[in-house]
């Protein structure tokens, strides 16, 4: 029988996934996903966590639950930091504790911690040991690495270079039935919207109420941290901030600074309510948007099921910025 | 004679607006939603049936307000737009050089700031109600003073006694506190005045850049206290737009006049008679996927006109091909 290793769809998932199911492949290891979040998934996440939790981490939790009895493992990796001195949030730091801790049906958790600020040989070795429950061998276990580093890169490439978002590469490759069908207009669009933020709340529709269907609809062109290469993100970070003080800067930090130098129409922030980090780097990107008289809404996301409020902000920032276009075309 | 008809339909008060082709206001009604919006639309309709001109025709119809969508359909709307555009439209009407414009209603308050004509930001009030006219209207029971009287009152205060504003809990233990201290009513009714000021300042406008001239309107602009508490905070004149009450549906009236003139299509507006029907509303949860959706449906004598709430567009399609009826 072979193994089948859980992979929760929230969080990191959005980024690595093509990488991960690259690694377990090798060793001939099936991935089974969790279905995209459900109501029940956000009921049933939120049951279990204490009400301090952010939303993201609540859904996390159901997702694991909506798994625990599919899988052999569950995978949570914990990605402490990518950059000197730039570190990830506390929670998803503690992710495999946390979910140990309110699932304790969840499977045995596979989880690697990986940091950039130790030495290279602790990579190795964190990676080896989460290769080790599939194989004893180091060299099936270094090809597998070398070969879901070379997927996530092309991944990465492949949505700069297309400008896509990454379900729409990932919902094929999981899952044919929740393909995003993305109606190509031929008409051009009359508005470029950048949203900016997590991949886990721009991509993940239940949490953020559609919001960029929503905002297609509206006649807008959406554009994601994930259509611009990583350099050009981080270039537009540093000349805003110096060096990074949080893993996933660039999500946030990095997109707003590089679509407000490429002067799109309006940014959209999405944030979920009670996350630190994202706080204060969308204050730098609202900060710096006022100063250069660009629009941008900041929307936080919380439990809410009721999207009137949603909307009701995302037509209101359509018109200004529509209103705004022509009063500068006419002028 | 051509006329336009703007409806915003509120949490707390429903306003109703006609404007002939100069855009001069014909007639304005102002009633209380209690709960039942589409009661209160088709008594509004009635109402501006029998202050109409004889001569006039409706050539246009505008929904607006938390419940434009469901307005939308029973009126059979030609435009259906966000209360802020529309609010922003007629303060201009009226203003035309406001730089902002501090809007409270029941159950939200937003800030719009304007600069040459153009609206260049806006803010909303978040999850919380606390700076809104709810949280003066709860505090007016409570100390058994009707909400017409307020403004009057809290104008006679000498000493405002100083209330936390920052959540409409804890403004009331703090009121009831200094109720049981002794102070005067109007001391204390100048006080939340000023409450709801701060709070609004510091919430929803927090960080805009507020330039005169001020406009402030929406219902909570009759009370003349938090006329006076804005002016002290911000230390400029307020003013006080005439029909500051019924902006929203005066905006989606010009509104719509300026689309129906630029497009020259005829009005879908189902006519008066829509006073008269029986609209029923009933909801029920969508089995099929697990999202569950709780599902509205509106439907006219057994005929379902709309549906929504849905994640997906399942429900709202299959109710459009009956949007003929």
């Amino acid at each position: 029988m072979t193994t089948r290793v859980g992979i929760p769809r929230a969080l990191l998932y959005y980024q690595y996934y093509p990488m991960w199911q690259a690694f377990f492949e090798e060793f001939g290891v099936e991935t089974a996903i969790s279905p995209p979040t459900t109501k029940d998934i956000v009921t049933s996440g939120c049951s279990r966590t204490v009400a301090e939790t952010c939303l993201p981490v609540k859904i996390f939790c159901g997702h694991v639950l909506s798994l625990a009895d599919k899988c052999d493992y569950m995978f949570i990796p914990v990605i402490r930091s990518m950059g000197k001195n730039a570190y990830n949030c506390s929670k998803l730091l503690g992710l495999p504790d946390i979910t140990k801790a309110v699932i304790p049906e969840s499977p045995p958790i596979l989880d690697i911690e990986i940091d950039a600020n130790k030495s290279k040989y602790s990579l190795y070795r964190a990676i080896y040991s989460l290769g080790r429950h599939f194989t004893k061998n180091p060299l099936r276990i270094e090809k597998a690495t070398k070969k879901a580093w070379k997927i996530y890169l092309a991944y990465r490439q492949k949505m700069s270079s297309e400008g896509l978002m990454p379900t729409q590469i990932t919902d094929k490759m999981c899952d044919k039935r929740h393909q995003v069908d993305l109606a190509e207009n031929d008409s051009p669009p009359l508005l470029n919207i950048a949203v900016i933020g997590h991949p886990y709340l721009i991509y993940d529709d239940y949490i953020n109420h559609r919001l960029i269907t929503q905002v297609q609809a509206m006649g807008a062109k959406v554009l994601t941290p994930e259509m611009v290469s990583e350099q050009a993100l981080d270039a537009a970070m540093t000349s805003l901030v110096g060096n990074p003080r949080w893993t996933y800067e660039a999500d946030v930090v990095g997109a707003g600074g590089y679509y407000l130098q490429t002067k799109v129409d309006g940014i959209i922030g999405l944030a979920a309510f009670a996350c630190g980090p994202d706080s204060m780097m969308m204050n730098i990107i609202q900060r710096r948007a006022r100063q250069l008289k660009a629009p941008f809404l900041y929307l936080t996301l919380d439990e809410h099921t009721a999207e009137g409020g949603m909307l009701t902000r995302l037509e209101a920032f359509l018109d200004m910025v529509k209103r705004r276009k022509r009063g500068q075309s006419c002028a | 004679m051509k006329t336009y008809l703007g409806i915003d339909v509120g949490s707390v008060t429903t306003k109703l607006a006609l404007l002939d082709q100069d855009n001069q206001l014909i007639t304005a009604n102002y009633l209380h939603t209690q709960g039942k919006p589409i009661a209160v639309i088709q008594e509004g309709l009635k109402q501006i049936e029998r202050q109409m001109p004889p001569n006039a025709e409706i050539c246009g119809v505008a929904t607006t307000g938390s419940a434009r969508y469901l307005a939308g359909v029973i009126m059979g709307a030609d435009l259906v737009k966000n209360e802020i555009t529309t609010q922003a439209i007629a303060t201009m009407h009226y203003i035309p050089n406001v730089r902002t414009v501090i809007e409270i209603g029941g159950q939200d308050s937003k800030i719009i700031i304007i600069r040459d004509g153009i609206v260049t930001d806006f803010g909303m009030n978040t999850v919380c109600a606390a700076g809104t006219g709810s949280f003066l209207d709860h505090q007016a029971s409570r100390l058994n003073v009707g909400i017409e009287e307020f403004g009057q009152r809290a104008l006679k205060s000498k000493m405002p006694v100083r209330i936390a504003g920052r959540c409409t809990v804890f403004a009331e233990s703090d009121m009831i506190h200094k109720q049981q201290m002794g102070h005067q009513t109007e001391d204390i009714l100048y006080g939340l005045c000023q409450a709801l000021a701060r709070n609004y300042l510091n919430n929803v406008a927090l960080g805009k850049e507020i330039q005169p001239p001020v406009v402030f309107q929406g219902g909570v602009a009759f009370n003349q206290g938090m006329v006076k508490a804005l002016e002290e905070n911000l230390n400029t004149q307020i003013i006080v737009p005439p029909h500051h009450e019924v902006l929203g549906a005066i905006g989606a009236a010009l509104l719509v006049h300026e689309e129906t003139d630029i497009n020259g299509n005829k009005t879908q507006f189902r006519g008066f008679s829509t006073s008269e029907a029986k609209y029923h509303t009933s909801a029920f949860e969508c089995k099929a996927c697990p999202n569950q959706c709780e599902i509205i449906q509106l439907s006219l004598n057994g005929k379902v006109l709309a549906r929504w709430g849905g994640r997906c567009d399942l429900w709202e399609r299959t109710a459009t091909s009956h949007k003929d009826l």
